[in-house]
């Protein structure tokens, strides 16, 4: 027996760019994630051959779980043809060899920033969500050793006291994207900044969730038919974002979340976020033959 | 017709890459070589960020970004992280050290002596135009002395130990494979001592500067003396399969220990870093002569200054702002312009980072 018959061929990179104790530990930490849902894990999180900050969680998070017989999709800003969007799939087909897709319905496992797809994601398809800041207590509490500590005591007291305060100074809370949101009952944690429309599509969701800050070394999960419940008081009910009347200019289709257009006379006008959804919109319209999923919302109302 | 322009995406991106690349023209081998003759102590400055102790690498580096330094160190540390590891070296100790240059400014003389070694400190910075026309400027020859100093110095701290000066730190015996490696695990708050000085080691040296320079200005409470000051080669002692420890090779590298009065004892700050870089380690052991018992949320508390001048980890953060945040924005305003109808006021609110 020698060395060599022990060991494999030296290859420059290994198959999905990371090398196997860096996937392990990935692993390990989604497995930790799973089981306390909500509850962020701190991760070594290599560097990979893109900044921080543009999607180095995510992308590690992917590259752990690729196997050449999945279909990948990565969406940036609801896009999949921004050009991070085009950057990281790239990415992934290089060093994995796994087929791509734009087709939400035909994905395995969907990478994104800062969108759900607004068709109903089933219990075999992964979304990995990247996650710029993992800590939903950062805006009243900067410090990581004390917000650890206020999660473990399950101590959200001053998250509640900064959406009273919203209400009281503006009427409403003014929370934007990142709505705070109870997991399991138990653990406060951020979806990402997804706009609040997207929050309910991860609540006793089929599919598995799972968040990763590359820059800031955490993961978070949210397991299926796991209860994602955003902070809101009794009397003042949650709010997404009023797009439910807004229809697309471009594909026609009506109540979606939007991106709005200023135009030069001063008004706006929108187009659907989800542009795989305006695409297939689009074409159902010309004749083609598309298949169009099941959405999470119908005629601009949640309805799962 | 499709919805967007799918190709459109792509081909811009190809192409700004080409246009970057376009302007910096061939790499070739003779230019990797100029840089790493030329440039020693910026190739010093990336390998340390980058942590890891390749002068060619390091110069590639360099020439693949036209000199971008925070892409130059990504593009090192992406590549780190892939390689092997063969084998952990033996501990280098302070007197072990093939000492270039060692000053103190605690005391006028010390044990093994004041050795200048190579600086510009007493320079005039006056640039030598005339180079631009035509003239090549041949630095004066180095007049060697007649004894050469001591190539081995003991460190000024361990001075100060023996006379009850300051207590010296207790020895961690922990080597090999055990030591924590802040590249493998997650940075956890109290930091290990192993991962403080790991990260200070690889910390951007314009940040370690500006939170270094804000203790020394006051915003710290210790007032750093420089203890020593010390530039020097130290062995790569790795152990053979076969058993034997032998010397790969040498890589320089910095240190500095600074004290300021705490009670009746001195207080001790530590750095090292690979490389010559005398700023950052000065600086870096200026924050962790301060850490001790600093308030949360302080300059001088080592989960800020460790966070904040991790180089790769805020440039790309920086930089990330470029990227479209059209949905969050979306958001934002939604909440904005029913809050301000609720109210016939706008208020600002202030947002999380995304």
């Amino acid at each position: 027996m020698s060395l060599k018959s022990l060991t494999r061929e030296w290859e420059p990179m290994s198959y999905g760019f990371l090398d196997a104790s860096a996937k392990r530990e990935v692993r390990r930490k989604m497995l930790k994630a799973i089981a306390v849902p909500g509850c962020q894990m701190p991760y070594a999180s290599r560097e990979v051959p893109m900044a921080r900050g543009w999607g180095t969680g995510g992308l590690q998070v992917s590259c752990t779980l690729l196997n050449p017989r999945m279909s990948i999709k990565v969406i940036d800003q609801g896009a999949d043809d921004s050009v991070n969007a085009v950057s990281i799939r790239k990415f992934l087909a290089r060093v994995s060899g796994a087929p791509v897709t734009m087709n939400t319905l035909e994905a395995d496992l969907i990478q994104s920033r800062h969108r759900i797809p607004e068709e109903v994601l089933r219990a075999d398809q992964v979304l990995v969500l990247q996650v710029p800041n993992p800590e939903p207590l950062r805006s009243v509490q900067p410090n990581l050793s004390i917000a650890r500590q206020m999660h473990a005591d399950a101590d959200y007291g001053r998250m509640w006291l900064q959406l009273y305060e919203q209400i009281v100074r503006s009427g409403r809370v003014m929370q934007g994207a990142s709505y705070p949101s109870l997991v399991n009952g138990r653990f406060v944690m951020t979806p990402s900044p997804i706009p609040r429309w997207d929050v309910p599509k991860l609540n006793m969701a089929n599919h598995l969730t799972i968040l990763s800050a590359g820059r800031e070394k955490r993961i978070h999960a949210v397991p299926p038919f796991t209860r994602v419940e955003p902070l809101v008081f009794d009397d003042v009910p949650y709010r997404v974002e009023e797009h439910g009347a807004l229809v697309c200019h471009r594909s026609g289709a009506k109540g979606f979340f939007m991106n709005e257009i200023p135009q030069d006379d001063g008004s706006s006008s929108y187009e659907v976020s989800d542009s795989e959804w305006g695409v297939k919109t689009i074409r159902l319209a010309e004749g083609a033959r598309v298949e169009m999923g099941k959405t999470w919302y119908r005629n601009g109302e949640f309805s799962q | 017709m499709a919805y967007v322009a799918t190709r459109g995406g792509e081909r811009a991106i190809e192409q700004s890459e080409r246009l970057f690349r376009a302007e910096m023209g061939e790499i070739t081998p003779g230019r990797v070589a100029e840089i790493r003759a030329a440039m020693p102590y910026l190739i010093d400055r990336v390998m340390g960020e980058a942590s890891l102790y390749d002068e060619d690498l390091a110069a590639l580096a360099l020439a693949q970004t036209g000199g971008e330094l925070f892409e130059a160190v990504l593009l090192l540390r992406a590549w780190r992280t892939t390689q092997p590891r063969l084998a952990v070296a033996e501990p280098v100790t302070q007197d072990s050290l093939f000492t270039h240059r060692r000053i103190s400014a605690a005391f006028k003389d010390i044990p093994g002596g004041q050795i200048l070694g190579p600086t510009l400190d007493y320079s005039h910075r006056i640039l030598a135009t005339d180079v631009l026309s035509g003239q090549t400027y041949r630095p004066e020859p180095v007049e060697p002395a007649q004894t050469p100093a001591p190539a081995h110095q003991p460190s000024v701290a361990a001075w100060q130990a023996a006379n009850g000066l300051l207590r010296a730190p207790t020895p961690d015996s922990v080597t090999g494979n055990d030591i924590p490696d802040v590249t493998r695990e997650p940075l956890l708050f109290p930091a290990r001592r192993a991962h403080t000085l790991q990260s200070l080691a690889r910390a951007e040296t314009g940040g370690v500067l500006a939170l270094g320079y804000a203790a020394q200005r006051g915003y710290g409470q210790a007032h750093p003396t420089v203890n020593e000051l010390r530039l020097a080669e130290a062995e790569v002692r790795v152990e053979h399969p076969r058993g034997t420890i032998f010397s790969a090779g040498r890589v320089k590298v910095s240190q500095a220990e600074v004290v300021s009065k705490t009670g009746t004892q001195l207080g001790l700050g530590f750095a090292a870093t690979m490389g010559w870089n005398e700023v950052k380690v000065i600086a870096a052991a200026t924050l962790d002569l301060n850490s001790k018992g600093a308030p949360k949320g302080s300059a001088t508390e080592e989960e800020f200054f460790l966070y904040h001048t991790e180089g790769v980890e805020s440039s790309g953060f920086c930089i990330h702002f470029k990227l479209p945040h059209y949905v969050t924005f979306q958001s934002s305003l939604d909440a904005m312009r029913d809050g301000s109808l609720n109210q016939g006021a706008s208020e600002k609110q202030p947002e999380p980072a995304e």
